[in-house]
C-alpha cells in the first residue's frame, strides 16, 4: 500500500492533448500509471500515445472505469474542468494549475466536498508512489521506494530531499505536493492522518514554507493524533516580512507566518527539525534507533 | 493588489457606501471648498499610518497648507508620499470594525466584525479575541440576513442596524464582483448622521485580473502616478519582464526553478555565513529565454558579486537552461562568476553544453552554496 494512489490505480487525464499534457501522460505512461482514457473539449476522437481522448469526462467514464484524475489544464479553464471532473463522478482528482482565481478555488473545493472528492493542489507537482505509479511531474530517477512519507508545498523542495534520500538508500512511500496556496485541497493535516494510517509508511516527512498558519494546524494535528516520527524542514527562515517568495502562500504576514513560530510549534509537538536536505538521512537513522 | 485609502474609497462611494466627504489632493492648492476641520491622510500602500504620523487635522486653511506641504515632502514607512485623501471630519461615537475576506484553513469567506474597533483592533485581537466576532459564509448559502442580524446584535448596534445590513451587503457585492481577498473598514464610525466607512483596505487577487482588465489598469495607472516606488533597475527590469524578484541586502545573487528550494537555498547561504543578494525564481515552465531575462535582472544589481544558480527540474528541461545561460554569457561574458547545480529533465545535454565554456556543474545544493558564498567574499 501507499496513499492515494498504487499500481491499480486507472487515470485519466483533463487536457491530455496539450503541450505540457501530452509530455507529461507521456512520461506518466513510460512509469508504468494506468492511463485509461484522457479528455479536451473538442478533441474528442484523437489519440495520445495509444490513449482515446473524448470531449467530455462524463463520455469517458461511460467507456472506462476511472479512480483518479489530473487536470493539466491551464488556470483560466481549471474551475470548469474541475467542476466537470467531480460533477461527472471523479473521486479524486490532482489540479496542477498555477494562479487560479481564490474565488474559483473555493468554488472547486465547496463543490468537491459536497461531493465527497478528494482535490490535491491546486498548483501541485501532483504525487508519485515510487515505482509503482506517478500521478504528476516529478523527475522520477531522484525518487525510489521505501518507507518515507513524504508532503511538501513546494514541488521542487521535495525533489530536493528525495534526491538525498535516495542518494542515501532511504526510499519513499508516496510522495505528496500539496500545493503552493494560499488554498490546499488535501491540507497538511490530512495528508499527516493518511501517512499515520499506512503500514508501509514508518516516518514522515514534512517540506513546509513561511506563509500562513498550515505547519501550526498540521502540528495540533501531530500532538493530539499521531505516533509516527516526523521530521520537519521549513523553508524561508531568512525570507523578508511582507515579501511574495515565489508561492502565492508563501508571504509573511503577522508572527504566525514565520519560519520560526512554525519551527516552535513543530517542535512543541515533537518533531524533529531539519535545516537542510544533508540533514535528513542522519535524522532518520538516529530516530530509527 | 493592495488598492489605496482613495482608490478604495471610489469603489465604497460607487456602490453607496457611506464614506466622509473627501478630494484628492496633489499640492497645497487642492483642498477645494472642505468644511474645517479636515483629515489627511497620506496615500501609501502601508498599515499603521496614523502611529506613523501619515493622518494629521487642520483647523483651518492656513493649518491645512503647512501639513500638506510637510506630508508631500516626507516618507511613511519607507514611501516618499505623493498624494493625499483630505476628508471633512466626522464626529465619531464608537469605532467599529468590519471584514470580509478569505478564511484559508476553512476554504470559505469570513466575515469579522468587533464593537471595539479603531487604531488598536490588533491589540484586541490578541487580547480580547472574544471581542472579535467571527461568522464564515457557506458556499451554497452566501450572506443570509440572520447572519447580518447576529452580527447586529453582537455589537450592540439597536437602531443603526439598517444601515450595517447595507453596509454589509455593498461590502459582500464588491467582493464577488471584483474578485477581492480582502475587504476591511477600521474603523467604521458610529456617527450621528449613521455609519460611515472612515478607512478602507481592499485586496484584489492578481490572479483574477484577467476578468476585471479595465479596472487593474485604472488602478495600476492610478498608482503610478499617486506612490513613488524608489525600485532599483533590477526591481523595474524585472517588473517589465514579470519576474519573480524579491531585493535583498547581500551579495550572492539566487536563482531557483521552484519556490521552495529558492527560499532554502537562501537560509543555506546564511547558514554558510553569506548574504543573498535576491530572491528569484523561474516560473514552472521556464524555457532559455526566461533563464537568460532571469540572469540579466540579477546581474542588473551591481552589489551581486556571485551568482548561484539552483535547477532541480520537474518541468524545466535543463538542455534549455544551459541554452538561456550561454544566451546570457554572449552578452555578459563572466564579470560576474556563475555557480551552477543541475539535475533533473535533460540534464547530460545541459551539463554537456556549459562544459563547452568552462563552467563545471554540480549536483549538491549545499555544494553551490557554499562555493558561491566563498567566491562572493573574495572578489
Amino acid at each position: 500500500m501507499a496513499i492515494l494512489i498504487d499500481t491499480n490505480t486507472r487515470v485519466l487525464v483533463q487536457g491530455i492533448t496539450g503541450r505540457v499534457g501530452s509530455f507529461q501522460t507521456k512520461i506518466m505512461q513510460d512509469y508504468g500509471t494506468k492511463i485509461v482514457a484522457g479528455v479536451t473539449p473538442g478533441k474528442g476522437g484523437m489519440e495520445v500515445d495509444g490513449i482515446p481522448v473524448y470531449d467530455f469526462v462524463e463520455e469517458a467514464l461511460r467507456e472506462y472505469e476511472v479512480d483518479a484524475a489530473i487536470s493539466f489544464v491551464p488556470a483560466r479553464f481549471a474551475k470548469d474542468a474541475a467542476l466537470e471532473a467531480i460533477d461527472s463522478g471523479i473521486r479524486f482528482l490532482v489540479v496542477t494549475a498555477e494562479g487560479i482565481p481564490d474565488q474559483d478555488v473555493l468554488t472547486i473545493l465547496n463543490y468537491a466536498a459536497s461531493k465527497g472528492a478528494k482535490v490535491l493542489g491546486p498548483d501541485t507537482p501532483g504525487l508519485i508512489s515510487p515505482g509503482k505509479c506517478k500521478l504528476g511531474v516529478h523527475p522520477h530517477r531522484m525518487f525510489t521506494e521505501g518507507p518515507v512519507g513524504v508532503l511538501s508545498k513546494s514541488g521542487a523542495l521535495s525533489y530536493e530531499v528525495c534526491r538525498v534520500l535516495t542518494k542515501n538508500g532511504i526510499g519513499q512511500s508516496t510522495v505528496v505536493g500539496i500545493g503552493g496556496g494560499p488554498l490546499w485541497g488535501l491540507s497538511q493535516q490530512a495528508v499527516l492522518k493518511m501517512f499515520e494510517e499506512d503500514p508501509e509508511t514508518k516516518i514522515i516527512i514534512l517540506l513546509g514554507e513561511v506563509g500562513g498558519t498550515t505547519e501550526q494546524e498540521a502540528a495540533a494535528f501531530m500532538k493530539s493524533y499521531m505516533d509516527k516520527p516526523v521530521i520537519s524542514l521549513i523553508a524561508g527562515r531568512t525570507a523578508p516580512r511582507g515579501a511574495q517568495m515565489g508561492h502565492a502562500g508563501a508571504i509573511i504576514e503577522g508572527e504566525e507566518g514565520t519560519a520560526e513560530s512554525k519551527i516552535r510549534a513543530l517542535s512543541e509537538a515533537s518533531s524533529l527539525i531539519a535545516k537542510s536536505p544533508s540533514e535528513i538521512p542522519t535524522i532518520i537513522e538516529k530516530s530509527r534507533g | 493588489m493592495r488598492l489605496l485609502e482613495f482608490q478604495a474609497k471610489k469603489l465604497f462611494s460607487e456602490y453607496g457606501i457611506p464614506i466622509p466627504r473627501g478630494v484628492l489632493i496633489r499640492s497645497k492648492d487642492d483642498i477645494g471648498n472642505l468644511r474645517f476641520p479636515v483629515i489627511l491622510k497620506a496615500q501609501v500602500p502601508v498599515g499603521g499610518r496614523g502611529k506613523a504620523g501619515a493622518i494629521r487635522t487642520a483647523k483651518q486653511a492656513e493649518e491645512a497648507a503647512a501639513i500638506v506641504e510637510e506630508l508631500l515632502n516626507s516618507n511613511i514607512k519607507g514611501w516618499p508620499v505623493q498624494a493625499l485623501l483630505a476628508e471633512e471630519q466626522v464626529e465619531i461615537e464608537q469605532e467599529l470594525y468590519l471584514a470580509l475576506l478569505i478564511d484559508k484553513l476553512a476554504n470559505l469567506p469570513l466575515i469579522m466584525v468587533s464593537a471595539t474597533g479603531g487604531v488598536d483592533i490588533e491589540e484586541v485581537a490578541k487580547k480580547s479575541p472574544e471581542k472579535i466576532v467571527k461568522k464564515h459564509l457557506q458556499s451554497t448559502v452566501g450572506l443570509q440576513d440572520y447572519i447580518v442580524r447576529y452580527l447586529g446584535k453582537s455589537m450592540g448596534l439597536g437602531d443603526y442596524l439598517d444601515g450595517f445590513r447595507s453596509i454589509v451587503n455593498r461590502v459582500y457585492a464588491i467582493f464577488y464582483d471584483y474578485d477581492a481577498i480582502l475587504i476591511e473598514i477600521n474603523p467604521l464610525t458610529v456617527s450621528s448622521n449613521g455609519l460611515v466607512a472612515l478607512d478602507a483596505k481592499i485586496l484584489l487577487d492578481d490572479k483574477a485580473a484577467y476578468r476585471h482588465d479595465d479596472l487593474f489598469a485604472r488602478l495600476q495607472e492610478e498608482q503610478k502616478r499617486s506612490v513613488k516606488s524608489g525600485k532599483t533597475v533590477a526591481e523595474q527590469l524585472a517588473e517589465e519582464r514579470d519576474i519573480t524578484y524579491v531585493p535583498l541586502d547581500g551579495n550572492v545573487g539566487m536563482i531557483s526553478d521552484g519556490a521552495g528550494t529558492g527560499m532554502l537555498a537562501l537560509d543555506l547561504i546564511q547558514d554558510a555565513g553569506g548574504q543573498a543578494a535576491n530572491f528569484c525564481e523561474l516560473g514552472g515552465l521556464a524555457g532559455p529565454e526566461s533563464m537568460q531575462q532571469v540572469l540579466e535582472v540579477v546581474h542588473a544589481n551591481p552589489r551581486v558579486k556571485a551568482i548561484l544558480i539552483g535547477l532541480i527540474g520537474g518541468l524545466t528541461r535543463m538542455d534549455e537552461m544551459a541554452d538561456g545561460i550561454l544566451h546570457y554569457l554572449e552578452q555578459h561574458g563572466k564579470s560576474v562568476p556563475l555557480i551552477v547545480r543541475m539535475c533533473g529533465t535533460q540534464e547530460d545535454v545541459g551539463k554537456a553544453k556549459l562544459r563547452t565554456v568552462g563552467i563545471e556543474t554540480f549536483e549538491d545544493l549545499e555544494i553551490v552554496v557554499r562555493t558561491a558564498v566563498k567566491l562572493a567574499k573574495e572578489s
